[in-house]
Parts: structure tokens; sequence; C-alpha cells
């Protein structure tokens, strides 16, 4: 199967990661346990888009507002929505990150690095520049691979025989929304 | 914009090929050869090539001003002269009015309307100023991935083909469903190409 087909057809795998991830966050109040890593900090707020239908039948639903109002968000999910992008604040080992996840193609948006003590450094030194560019670079790959241990997580979860459990959590999550 | 400063937004890309041995050799010599080259005095429609990630009009990158520990850093410059559709239909019709008085006829001919319109849309082509647009990207050599600051789509298409273009290799989007194939053991990564989308309600 070429890319561009394997975008379209496995779509499903990023948006169903993100509506998982913001149930796991909630499950705990905001924390999710990852094996090896420890707690990491995941909460969703102010910012989500939902998706429902393909190609031209595509609809969107933008949620905006505090971590507590996104009601909406959730009885977008009960309509049968997909979460497709969502702003997450997500700490881990003294650092935090703030980003938008775009689901499908897990794009990493407006992401706001943790801030460290090396940004006040002299640009005109080569020796400096260049730690600073290798500071960025780890805080950048660092968001990545947290949150591909978060993925890897589900995708565990989502492939196994426990699967069918997890999802009657979520639902019943997710049903909660109708019922607020 | 923002892998040196500010927010950012990046995608994340799998390198796939063979690098030769002597890599920094062979990257500083691909680098200078696809540098960018400024279309300011010609009337080239566009360009496109790498420059320095902290300054745009560095296509020398001295010392090797690129590398930065494992990860080679650059930015994909793209210049452009862009005349809207608007502009040259509004010459165009112009010029058709001159000729019209000029040649005292009632109207132009369908094959002249076209060749006044590719003439204006020449013309001012080459008085446009070139539009620069600057895509960083900072390529890890040890796991071979690659991070592009952009989602615009057009400028992804761009950097694979520029990429190819400069090192021979290929740039394959890291999507949900390629990462699962990479984190996840063989026995699951099968199992995950069969599943099939769940309802969450």
């Amino acid at each position: 199967m070429d890319l561009v087909d394997l975008i379209a057809e496995k779509r499903f795998l990023g948006q169903e990661f993100l509506t998982w991830l913001w149930w796991k966050s909630e499950e705990r109040g905001g924390v999710v346990a990852l094996p090896e890593e420890g707690d990491i900090v995941v909460v969703f707020e102010k910012h989500m888009l939902l998706e429902y239908g393909e190609g031209d039948s595509n609809e969107s639903l933008i949620c905006r507002g505090l971590q507590t109002e996104l009601q909406e968000a959730r009885t977008g999910l009960v309509m049968g929505k997909k979460l497709e992008q969502a702003r997450i604040q997500l700490a881990f080992n003294d650092y935090e990150w703030n980003f938008t996840m775009a689901a499908a193609l897990m794009e990493f948006r407006n992401v706001k690095l943790p801030k460290t003590g090396g940004e006040s450094g002299n640009d005109n030194d080569p020796e400096e520049r260049e730690g600073m560019v290798l500071e960025r670079i780890y805080l950048f790959e660092e968001l990545i691979r947290i949150v591909l241990g978060l993925y890897r997580q589900f995708l565990e979860v989502r492939v196994s025989d426990g699967w069918r459990d997890e999802l009657l959590r979520v639902r019943e999550w997710v049903n909660k929304a109708e019922r607020a | 914009m923002g892998f040196i400063k500010g927010t950012a937004s990046y995608v994340r890309f799998g390198v796939e090929g063979e690098l030769p041995e002597n890599i920094w050799d062979f990257i500083a010599d691909r680098v200078v050869t696809f540098a960018f080259k400024d279309i300011d005095e010609t009337y080239d429609e566009d360009s496109i090539g790498w420059v320095s990630v902290t300054n745009m009009f560095d296509t020398d990158f001295e010392f090797a001003s690129y590398a930065a520990g494992n990860y080679v850093t650059l930015s994909m410059r793209l210049d452009e002269r862009k005349v809207s559709a608007a502009i040259v239909k509004k010459f165009a019709q112009k010029e058709e009015e001159r000729i019209k008085k000029e040649k005292q006829i009632p109207k132009v001919s369908r094959s002249m309307r076209v060749e006044i319109k590719e003439r204006i849309q020449n013309e001012l082509m080459r008085k446009a100023l070139p539009m620069p647009s600057v895509f960083d990207l900072c390529w890890n050599l040890e796991n071979s991935t690659l991070l592009f600051f952009s989602t615009n789509k057009k400028a992804q298409a761009m950097l694979e083909d520029l990429f190819r273009e400069s090192f021979g290799l290929s740039l394959i989007q890291q999507i949900p469903y390629i990462c699962g194939e990479q984190i996840l053991a063989e026995e699951d990564a099968e199992k995950m190409a069969r599943i099939t989308p769940d309802v969450f309600v």
C-alpha cells in the first residue's frame, strides 16, 4: 500500500490514540503512568477539533475553553465524531511542554518548549549557539519520545485481547458526557 | 520557523537509503552543491536550495555551520516570483483595449487574446520581486530521522524532492501507522495491520 492510501485508511489509529489518551489522562486526574518512565502529566486543554465523516462529507467541530468546559467535545464524541486535534500540556522530569497534536498524521503543532536556563546565551558565539540548538533539538525529540511511549502503550492494548474491556471503560466515560 | 526560536510546528520523517562512509564530507559537498542560488538579479521564476538555519543569506556554510553534534541543521529556502491572476487579467484587458484602438478593430481574436495574456504574464513575472519562504529541518544522523518545521503539505513535497536530489535519500513521513510498525513487537505490528476502526460510544 502506498503512503497516500496508508494515510487515508489508517488515519483512525492516530485519532483513536488521541481519544484514548484523553480518557486515560482523565482516569487518573491528568496523570498517565508510562512503564519504565513513571508518571507523565497529560492535561487536555483549551482547544479541540473533532471530525466526522470523510472526504466531501467531512465535518468538523471546534471546541475552545478551559478544561472543565470541554463537555461539548465529549458530547461530540457521543455523536460519533473523532478527536483529530487537541491542545495538550505534558509534563515529565521537570520539563513542561504545551502543544497541539494533529492526530491523523501525528503532527506536533505550536509546540511551546519547556523553559530552560540556556536561552539567554550569546547568539554570536558559535559554541553557545550550537549548545542552544542541541538543547532545543533534545526537547523536540524528547516530546516525540514520550508521545511515542504513550502511543505504544495504546497500541499494545489496542491489538490485545484486553482491548474489549478497555473499550468498554472508554465508552462508559464517553457516555457519561451525555448524562452529565 | 520555530526551530531556533519561539513556538514550533513540526513533523517527523524517516530517512531511508545508504549514506557513504565519509558522511560529513559527503554532506559538505552535497549541501554546497545544492545551496540556494539567488534570483534577485535574474528573470528566473523560482529557485530552491539550502541555506543556514540562522541566516537565509548564508549559502557558504563556513566551518560546517550546519553541523550540531550528530545532527545536520539546514533551512530549505524557496524564492518565487508570483503575479496574481487578477493583475494579469487587468493588464491583459488593458492591452487588448490598446490594440483594439490602435488597429481600429471591434474585438481581438481568441488566438491573439491568448498571446497577449502570455506576453503580459511574462512581463509582469519579470517585474515581480521574488518572495522568499524558509523552512527549517534537523536531521538526526544517528537514528536516521528528520524533523521538518512546517506542516505545509506543498513544502513537505518540495523537501522530499530537494532532499532526494541532494543526498540520494528518501523521506518517509512517520504517520501513526508507520510509527506503530517501528515501536511494536513484530507480532503486535502484524495484528495492528489487521485492525479496523472502533466505535467509542
